[in-house]
């Protein structure tokens, strides 16, 4: 099968790192599949195509930003390329009605803009995926999109600079972890040296934050954590994701509110345990279990996470081989080969997306 | 016939001078001009609508990228209207190959992102007919179409003679020598050339001003993307006593150029090269001052008629300022030449006509 992506290229957020290795793993089932547009040498894992005519399917992903769609491309994609054979990938839970968290986190900024979505999802295609093993919407099939590559998995033995790493943007995420896991790490503090954030918007919103009415998704508040001696490290690329975990003891691995409500899956879910590190996972217990299998448990940070932290720095060859386990089910339940049969499988109409084990 | 003109409106930048003329050239021929989209604050006198089914062709103004609409109108127009019943006006010569003069290009990768090709399809994707403002498209699949016009009735000041209009521009005060409305996007070779000249012409002229975006200075992105486009001399303009002001409302031009003596018709390189005329082609005519026409004398004759040439100064630019300070009846004379010669060719209601017959082909 040929399948064309069409989504927002982002070097450090998103999506990307999730396409380079459906393009991998595609190629083992002689399966083309690419992203929409011109060669671009910033994405040298990324094989590009504008072979419409070729293409069986074209699969848009949508994040948070409707309009990335550049109009020239969606003239061309909508008009060459019949609405049955277009899907969504609805990765951030916009097929949704208006969901405020935890009067924080929401899917929409409005009733407006949600009709909006809605409105453009109608019109685009028949299919809606979400990355999620149980959509909330009638509609909606379930496709858990990212996933877990063995070969991408660091060995042991990486130097250690940092003992606790947390990597990803400050995208609605100070509440929890201004509001749990900061308080926690303040309580452990002197069992931990070297603390780091990874990421953009820690040290502050970006200039157009406050234009777009977001200045709650990215607030922080940068004093707490020089204070606590967290140190705030630059956004890496999708590539150096896991390398970049690897330098750590162990990483803390968050959700914003949202996708812990829908309990979408990201790509971090899988990068975190193909780093050389100790994953330790803000999940519900059992939503880690479902994914990750039984020894995805004993990784949540959950109810009390200082002392989980203090367990982890005492014991950790226990957590290590619970993230040994973990690694094994990922390879067996959600690797880019199983992640490509569903899709494609999906998209034929002769396979349930979501075959979770 | 109902039109429905799809773009993206600014106020004081692209087609909305043209297309607000279009409202009112319908509502005098009987058809029904309105704008895609949901009601814009800003345009409070611009129909809009969002039901394409309502219209009989659905009419793409293209400029830049952003002309197309977002998700999901896009989609809803595609679904709407059939092909056949969809055209695009190329107001920017995009639906060619890449041309480039001097450092002037018709398409722009490096600031958005498209090649050549891309436009190419996608004006293919979407329309059958596909128009451009120029009396000699250079493709064959491509239509002539001007697009924009002249409203005679929207005149600052419609005089009965040449020795009237000369009486009255010589003897009122402005606070200008000369006036130019546009922005610095490929203009500045031009405008450099005019400036410099006016600044020798004795009496002196008085001061002059530029209003449009990035006059001031090289935006940073131009820097940055190494684009020439906005090339821009503020040391040459500041010890000329140019003045730099912000852009004004379409609305407005025609008022402010009022203040000047004249105001020159200035065209991009490309435009030049590709005979593309635009809003202020026609609308400069419109202001109580003098045009300079600084386009090439085989289009400034094609589209204002042979009595314009005492206004196109080819190279001595200083010498025609000087000469029409001295003795300017002659030069109203062709103003006023040309003004009727705009009124009989080239009014909105002519043109929405020859679009709807076009349509009707």
């Amino acid at each position: 099968m040929n399948i064309l992506f069409a989504m927002e290229r982002r070097l450090d957020a998103g999506s990307i790192h999730a396409l380079a290795n459906y393009a991998r793993a595609g190629r083992k089932f002689g399966h083309r599949i690419a992203l929409y547009g011109n060669p671009d040498p910033g994405y040298p894992e990324v094989p590009f195509s504008t072979d419409l005519a070729g293409a069986d399917f074209v699969v848009f992903i949508f994040e948070s930003r409707l309009d990335w769609v550049p109009g020239l491309h969606l003239a061309y994609l909508l008009t060459r390329t019949p609405r049955s054979r277009r899907a969504i990938v609805d990765a951030d839970g916009m097929y949704n009605p208006l969901l405020l968290d935890e009067d924080y986190d929401r899917n929409h900024g409005s009733e407006r803009d949600q009709r909006r979505w809605l409105a453009a999802y109608g019109a685009l295609a028949d299919r809606i995926f979400q990355p999620s093993l149980r959509p909330q919407q009638p509609g909606v099939s379930p496709l858990p999109f990212y996933g877990y590559d063995p070969r991408g998995v660091i060995a042991g033995g990486v130097g250690k600079r940092v003992d606790i790493m947390h990597l990803g943007h400050n995208w609605w995420r100070w509440r929890e972890l201004g509001g749990r896991l900061l308080p926690a790490l303040e309580r452990v503090r002197d069992r931990f040296g070297d603390i780091c954030f990874v990421g953009l918007w820690w040290d502050g919103p970006p200039a157009w934050a406050a234009q777009m009415g977001l200045e709650d998704a990215f607030r922080s508040d940068p004093d707490r954590l020089r204070a606590l001696g967290v140190r705030i490290l630059p956004a890496v690329p999708y590539r150096d994701v896991v390398a970049t975990m690897s330098a750590a003891h162990i990483n803390i691995m968050t959700q914003r509110p949202l996708f812990r409500r829908l309990r979408l899956l990201t790509s971090k879910y899988f990068e975190v345990f193909q780093a050389d590190t100790i994953p330790l996972v803000m999940l519900e217990h059992e939503h880690a279990a479902e994914v990750y299998g039984p020894a995805g448990r004993e990784l949540v940070l959950c109810d009390d996470i200082a002392g989980k932290l203090r367990d982890v720095a005492s014991r950790p060859w226990a957590y290590r081989e619970y993230a040994a386990a973990v690694r094994e089910h990922l390879a067996a339940h959600h690797s880019y080969e199983r992640r490509v049969e569903e899709l494609v499988g999906s998209l034929a109409g002769d396979l349930p997306a979501a075959r979770t084990g | 016939m109902n039109l429905l003109l799809v773009s993206k409106l600014a106020r004081s930048a692209r087609g909305i001078n043209t297309i607000a003329n279009y409202v009112g050239a319908a509502d005098a021929l009987g058809h029904r001009v309105a704008v895609f989209g949901e009601r814009e604050a800003g345009f409070p006198d611009l129909p809009f609508s969002l039901d394409p089914s309502d219209f009989d062709f659905a009419v793409f103004v293209v400029y830049m990228p952003s002309d197309f609409p977002d998700l999901p109108y896009l989609a809803e127009l595609l679904d709407g209207v059939p092909k056949s019943r969809r055209v695009i006006i190329d107001c920017t010569g995009r639906y060619n190959d890449t041309i480039r003069v001097e450092h002037d290009f018709n398409h722009l990768e490096k600031m958005d992102g498209h090649q050549s090709w891309e436009w190419i399809e996608a004006f293919q994707s979407i329309a059958d007919r596909i128009l451009q403002p120029t009396p000699s498209p250079r493709r064959e699949d491509v239509g002539s179409f001007l697009f924009h016009g002249y409203d005679p009735r929207a005149e600052m000041h419609p005089f009965r003679s040449a020795s009237e209009a000369a009486r009255h521009w010589s003897s009122s005060d402005r606070k200008y020598g000369a006036a130019y409305v546009g922005h610095n996007w490929q203009r500045w070779t031009q405008i450099r050339r005019f400036v410099e000249a006016a600044a020798t012409v004795s009496p002196p002229l008085g001061n002059s001003a530029l209003v449009g975006w990035d006059w001031q200075r090289r935006p940073d992105w131009a820097v940055q993307l190494g684009i020439k486009g906005c090339d821009v001399d503020p040391e040459l303009l500041d010890r000329l006593g140019v003045e730099r002001l912000e852009p004004i409302p379409y609305a407005e031009v025609r008022g402010f150029l009022g203040n000047a003596r004249f105001s020159p018709v200035v065209h991009r390189p490309l435009f030049n090269r590709l005979g593309l005329v635009t809003n202020r082609t026609f609308e400069t005519f419109l202001a109580d001052t003098l045009p300079l026409v600084m386009l090439p004398q085989e289009m400034a004759e094609s589209i204002y008629g042979p009595d314009a040439l005492p206004l196109v100064p080819g190279e001595d630019i200083a010498g025609r300022l000087t000469a029409i300070i001295r003795d300017p009846e002659p030069y109203w004379d062709a103003v006023l030449r040309v003004r009727a010669h705009l009124a009989s060719q080239h009014s909105y209601e002519q043109r929405l006509s020859e679009l709807v017959a076009l349509l009707q082909r």
